[in-house]
């Protein structure tokens, strides 16, 4: 049982960061669009009431401070906020955001045990009685993640199944997938909080089975314990098949597109990207559209011509 | 009628889905709480034969059902045809990432649907909801374009009958969302439902062949025939511009020689056409400023050169490409340094960031708003104002292009601080701020009863604000002043006003941002705002 879950968790992760590597690379390949900023842009010296650089004179001949550091801050803000929906719809909130608190937490929980088991492997004792400040650091730190993961995870899910169903505009947007995964996400945090609180509430196994994985000998568990490992492993597997991607392309569509504001400048290079756009082969068939012509090309013909009456 | 009480509802082939019910529209303060008429006509029974409004009994395109099953397979694969283009490189580049990303990782948790002024106002009708065009394109796509089998569509809810009566009534619900991207600016997950409606009107356009009249046939391809939406050709043109500098002389005693076709200018600006017919003193007071100011400008008089729109930015990339370019040509003809906007919010938008990736090399010429300009000349005192001829409540119209898409907010705040004494803003304003309810073409699209609509549904949110904002002054025995910069927003005021008769009711007159500055200018005899409904 104990190699199963190693080979099982090597599994997981390998699929996790394989699959969400490709949809973020794809996602980041798709061509250059048109410009389609949306305000506030935060970079920009004015986002406080979403000005822009366009409230300038002869705006090309003035500098474009662009403050990144407050762009992330912000765009990572709402991972753990949620604002919008806690000012438009407070109850989904309540149950949302824990729900999403849950996943966040449980990655770093995960990720915790494993920089923990490495300082295990290099001597550290972790625990209560560690005599080792940073052993009684890290003990509590992971046993507050883990927790507070297991709490907000199944609560979150209980709430999202609720929600959805109580809330007509919700429910008549929902998916039998969503309330699949809304029950699985439930068993994985559920058999989480049931192993924590019942039979291992120092999380001591989750640090033995993270030992168990970096030097790869088979931890020995307790079944629930196995039970809860086997089953986020699957919860791994299957988070980059649902839209759970939001996490990282939501960040990517705020840089990419929404405050993507910089101008296209002659001789830049994303000119040339729009030149090389703008000589494929259209095969648009309205009327006033050549069709086999590149994108240029009929861009620069005036249409109107080809204009049949049937056309509305 | 039946209403739509599921996503499958959308493909019933029998039917209205939606009925606008006065008594669950977005109240209105008195005295437009109790409204006479109907807030919508009815079409005839000739006009439903003939044109489909079985989405919500309203019409904007108006397509003319299927003679037969043959025609209506035609008319289903073609827009397939379509569907399978827009998420190819070539053809669809332009908009192929936030479309994929929208239509990937919505949630529809439907906190878009607080935002969106038309579901809000409506008194929330389930077809208006920003995710509803989406969604019925998302289950298109996994059916008749993925293929996905059965028991995938069961688990994703993503089954959706496909006939002529689906394509018609999406067709029509493009044409509701104004595409002031409220809806995007409040999500977490970056998606833009709004650009949706706009792909789904390219499918029906650069395929098909179908967009409303106004938009098109009287829209862009008229501007790239004769040089002008309004159909005023160059000659019409100058005809005008010689009524407008007698119009100047006349009410200022100013001679002033408006600059056509002037090679070397400095700055060529390029109005919305519709201001030369319709709103003549805006070109007035923006000749007026320009002339005391010193400034070195000239008009165009080549095709499209004279005209700021481009509607294509609403509907079909080609369209709006076609104009850009040509904007773009006549001012390199021209061989000034600048191109400058006037008071026209989606040419702002359409001129300024859209065709950025689409002018390159010498078409590139340095595009800016005029706002920042009249700026300076009034805050630095280029021109000698009087503030106290504006004293009278005045509020400001933030056009959707020009702000919450551009992040100009403040240029025309500080002008209207310093010349209007009594200014005050609406809630919310500046990037939050409502759409004037006609935009993404609206306000121009004239068919049988979509002026209604727009006026009792897309435009009320923004009615009540204007109403609200001047609260303390509510009749009309105070005359008010709704500035507006933007030529489409005063389209839809026009229209909007005259629907509620708001200048009997409460004297607000609506008008442009320069009408406002040379109304303070000291030394003009008369005042230039003239207190008249037109």
């Amino acid at each position: 049982m104990g190699t199963l879950i190693i080979v099982l968790t090597y599994i997981a992760y390998v699929c996790i960061v394989t699959v969400y590597t490709i949809k973020v690379v794809g996602w980041l390949r798709l061509p250059p669009h048109i410009r389609w900023d949306l305000y506030p842009v935060i970079h920009e010296k004015n986002y406080r009431y979403g000005g822009s650089y366009y409230e300038q004179q002869e705006w090309w001949t003035k500098p474009r401070p662009k403050n990144r550091l407050r762009s992330i801050l912000y765009s990572l803000k709402d991972n753990f906020y949620m604002g919008e929906y806690y000012k438009r719809n407070p109850l989904y909130w309540l149950f949302l955001l824990p729900w999403h608190l849950g996943f966040i937490f449980i990655i770093a929980f995960h990720i915790l045990c494993f920089f923990a088991a490495v300082a295990m492997v290099g001597g550290l004792e972790i625990g209560a009685t560690s005599a080792n400040l940073a052993g009684k650091v890290f003990y509590y730190i992971l046993l507050a993640t883990g927790g507070f993961a297991f709490l907000t995870g199944t609560f979150g899910s209980i709430g999202m199944i609720f929600i959805r169903l109580a809330d007509r505009s919700l429910r008549m947007y929902s998916m039998p997938m969503n309330f699949f995964n809304y029950i699985f996400f439930l068993i994985v945090y559920g058999s989480g909080l049931f192993a924590w609180l019942a039979l291992d509430p120092t999380l001591v196994e989750y640090r033995a089975y993270w030992m168990g994985l970096i030097t790869l000998s088979p931890p020995v568990l307790h079944p629930m314990t196995v039970l809860h490992i086997v089953l986020f492993d699957i919860f791994l597997i299957y988070l980059p098949f649902t839209r759970s991607t939001h996490y990282i392309t939501r960040i990517l569509a705020y840089f990419f597109i929404r405050w993507d504001d910089g101008p296209n400048q002659r001789g830049s290079k994303m000119e040339g990207q729009i030149n090389e756009l703008l000589g494929q082969k259209v095969s648009w068939e309205g009327p006033h559209i050549a069709t086999g012509k590149s994108w240029v090309e009929v861009a620069t013909e005036p249409g109107f011509s080809e204009i049949k009456k049937d056309s509305k | 009628m039946n209403k739509i009480t599921n996503i499958g509802d959308f493909s019933r082939q029998e039917g209205q889905l939606a009925q606008i019910d006065p008594g669950k529209l977005l109240p209105l303060p008195s005295p437009y709480d109790k409204m006479e008429k109907p807030p919508i006509r009815q079409l005839t029974e000739e006009q439903r034969k003939r044109m489909d409004a079985s989405l919500d009994g309203v019409v904007a395109i108006g397509l003319t059902p299927p003679a037969s099953p043959e025609e209506e397979k035609a008319f289903i694969e073609k827009f397939l045809a379509g569907l399978e283009k827009l998420f190819a490189v070539e053809n669809n580049w332009t908009f192929l990432q936030p479309l994929i990303h929208t239509l990937d990782y919505c949630v529809k948790c439907q906190i878009c649907s607080d935002a969106c002024p038309t579901y809000q106002a409506s008194g929330h009708q389930e077809i208006y909801r920003p995710t509803m065009r989406p969604e019925i394109l998302r289950r298109i796509i996994s059916k008749y374009i993925k293929k996905e089998n059965f028991l995938l569509r069961k688990f994703k809810a993503s089954d959706i009958d496909l006939n002529w009566q689906t394509l018609a009534r999406l067709a029509e619900l493009a044409y509701r969302c104004t595409l002031c991207r409220r809806c995007a600016q409040v999500c977490l997950l970056g998606c833009d439902n709004a650009l949706i409606s706009r792909e789904i009107r390219k499918i029906f356009s650069q395929q098909m062949g179908i967009a409303p009249k106004e938009i098109h046939e009287k829209g862009s391809v008229q501007q790239l025939k004769v040089g002008s939406s309004t159909g005023m050709n160059p000659a019409a043109l100058k005809n005008v511009i010689e009524f407008i500098e007698e119009e100047i002389e006349e009410k200022t005693g100013r001679k002033i020689k408006i600059p056509v076709d002037k090679k070397g200018a400095d700055m060529l600006l390029i109005h919305n056409a519709g201001e030369f017919l319709a709103w003549p003193e805006n070109l007035e007071a923006f000749a007026i400023i320009l002339d005391a100011a010193g400034v070195d400008w000239t008009l165009s008089t080549e095709i499209a050169g004279y005209d700021s729109v481009n509607y294509g930015v609403w509907y079909d990339d080609f369209q709006f490409a076609r104009v850009a370019i040509r904007q773009s040509q006549a001012a390199k003809k021209l061989g000034v340094r600048k191109i400058s906007l006037g008071e026209c919010g989606h040419a702002h938008k359409a001129g300024i960031v859209i065709a950025d990736r689409v002018l390159t090399g010498d078409l590139n010429i340095p595009r800016e708003s005029i706002l920042p300009l009249l700026e300076e000349i009034v805050i630095n005192g280029r021109i000698k104002l009087d503030p106290s001829r504006n004293n009278f409540p005045v509020t400001l119209h933030d056009p959707c292009n020009m702000v919450r898409l551009m992040g100009i907010v403040e240029p025309q705040r500080k002008i209207l601080r310093k010349i209007c004494p009594q200014f005050r803003e609406m809630t919310p304003h500046g990037v939050e701020n409502y759409c004037c309810g006609g935009g993404s073409g609206f306000a121009i699209t004239q068919s049988t009863n979509f002026p209604d609509w727009r006026s009792a549904v897309s435009g009320r949110m923004k009615f009540k604000q204007i109403l609200d904002a001047f609260q303390d002054v509510p009749g009309p025995e105070i005359k008010k002043y709704l500035c507006a910069p933007c030529s489409n927003c005063k389209g839809q005021f026009r229209d909007m006003f005259e629907y509620y008769g708001v200048w009997k009711k409460s004297g607000i007159l609506y008008g442009g941002l320069v009408e406002l500055i040379v109304n303070a200018m000291a030394d003009l005899k008369k005042p230039f705002i003239q207190w008249e409904w037109h």
